[in-house]
């Protein structure tokens, strides 16, 4: 009888301790970081554009090849059709897992003053890198 | 207990045992509209109109139409009754005479014994009627005198303009006016140059892809590669590339995709250029004339490289 009473009483021991190891996780466990556009801020550092793609106003691709990314010197190279109108165009930027941009692309964009290229930052997952981006567009020679 | 649980649900398995609904015993109608997108002058509005009353009260002696606004003169109502054969073949049985229009009312008369049947109505949209609303009021009439009728509408009909086909050839018909909505040739042009908006033309140019092309006769003359304008024309015209817009009233394939009054309206062709380039098959542009009068989209239905040849149709909304 004694044995079966010290048996539940060591039941009941192990449900507390067990309540207060789950308390104890849940309170210690950090806020997630959001940023200011309620993205997850996360630990990677990595800070580039893999691919870069540019779009008419028929949302057709206006490149001739594939854009040439420099991710030492942070520049965009891309050659566009003969004809393009330069004033209307949609870039599209592919970043490294976690980044964001900065401007952000809202829609088309005027990119015909070819003497100033447009810039576009990068910002890593933990927002701590910030690499600007120049877009040289030139137009295909006749 | 159990027993009466298995009786209980034995009976609400039960089907319903099925009966044929009674008709009413009376002149019946309905009506349905088969056509969709904008109402556009020159097409057709259909409706399939149907009537129908038991053998005991009579035949059917007439069916009409009333139209708000007087249709065009070819505007008529079916005198025929269609079923599909096992060949899957429409085959129309008459049942009166062909239609008649009198004023804004289509009527046709029964020939046959008819009790139950179907009539097409076909609404052309008169010129008249655009930017108005027309409401149209279906009746029947049995032999015992009976009338009944069937109201649809109100239809807002667009304020679009519409042309379709227009063969374009480099250097021949060329000269594009969205006034006129039509296609001039170098002969014809000066006496129209103020009503010019566009030139189209074919260049095979090694790397680059001009090809296609409808640039306006004020264009930069990179644009217009070996060509001397008739004198007079000099018209900027705002002009962007569209893909993938196969309006189905221009186009006339599988899409159904058409294009609005609201499109023209809410149109922004702000910084828009002078020329487009490399047009292809099924591709179109937005239009909007250097007066700002109309805006227009013109749709290429088919290009031909080695004729140098294209045929474009268009659909035009007037600004002021």
């Amino acid at each position: 009888m004694a044995l079966i009473l010290q048996s539940t009483t060591m039941k009941h021991y192990l449900i507390i301790i067990l309540l207060l190891i789950s308390c104890s996780w849940i309170g210690c466990r950090k806020e997630t970081p959001i940023d200011e556009d309620g993205l997850l801020i996360t630990t990677r550092a990595e800070c580039y554009v893999s691919n870069f793609e540019l779009l008419g106003a028929d949302f057709q691709t206006v490149r001739t090849k594939n854009a040439v990314i420099d991710t030492i010197a942070c520049t965009v190279d891309v050659t566009v059709f003969y004809g393009t109108d330069l004033k209307h165009l949609y870039p599209q930027f592919t970043l490294v897992t976690d980044a964001k941009l900065d401007p952000k692309i809202t829609g088309f964009t005027d990119f015909s003053d070819l003497a100033n290229p447009r810039t576009y930052s990068v910002i890593s997952g933990n927002r701590q890198v910030r690499k600007t981006y120049k877009v040289n567009v030139t137009v295909q020679p006749r | 207990m159990s027993l009466l649980g298995l009786c209980l649900l034995m009976t609400a398995c039960k089907d319903k045992e099925y009966a044929i609904p009674e008709a009413k015993d009376a002149l019946q109608n309905d009506c349905i509209k088969r056509t969709l997108g904008p109402n556009v002058a020159g097409l057709n509005i259909e409706f399939a109109y149907a009537i129908a009353l038991p053998a005991t009260r009579g035949k059917i002696v007439s069916a009409q139409v009333e139209a708000s606004i007087a249709g065009e003169a070819t505007t008529y109502l079916e005198h025929r009754s269609y079923y599909t054969n096992g060949s899957g073949e429409d085959v129309g049985v008459a049942i009166g005479d062909p239609s008649v229009n009198e004023g804004n009312v289509t009527k046709v008369n029964f020939t046959k014994d008819t009790n139950a049947v179907t009539l097409r109505y076909f609404y052309v949209i008169p010129k008249s009627a655009q930017g108005k609303e027309v409401r149209f009021t279906f009746s029947a009439k049995s032999s015992n005198g009976e009338t009944i009728s069937y109201a649809m509408g109100p239809y807002r009909i667009s304020k679009m303009d519409m042309v379709l086909d227009l063969p374009v050839k480099n250097a021949d018909a060329c000269f594009i006016s969205v006034a006129d909505m039509a296609v001039y040739t170098e002969k014809d042009a000066p006496a129209n140059a103020d009503k010019i908006d566009l030139v189209y033309l074919y260049r095979a140019i090694s790397g680059i892809s001009f090809n296609h092309a409808l640039v306006s006769p004020g264009a930069g003359a990179e644009y217009l590669p070996d060509i001397t304008l008739p004198p007079g024309l000099n018209r900027v015209t705002k002009i962007r590339k569209t893909w993938n817009l196969r309006d189905f009233h221009l186009a006339r394939l599988q899409y159904g995709v058409y294009i609005d009054d609201l499109d023209f309206e809410q149109l922004d062709m702000t910084g828009s250029p002078d020329y487009v380039i490399n047009l292809k098959s099924e591709a179109g542009a937005w239009v909007e004339t250097a007066d700002g009068k109309y805006r227009a989209y013109i749709y290429m239905n088919k290009v031909e490289d080695s004729k140098k040849s294209a045929t474009i149709s268009m659909k035009r909304y007037t600004l002021k």
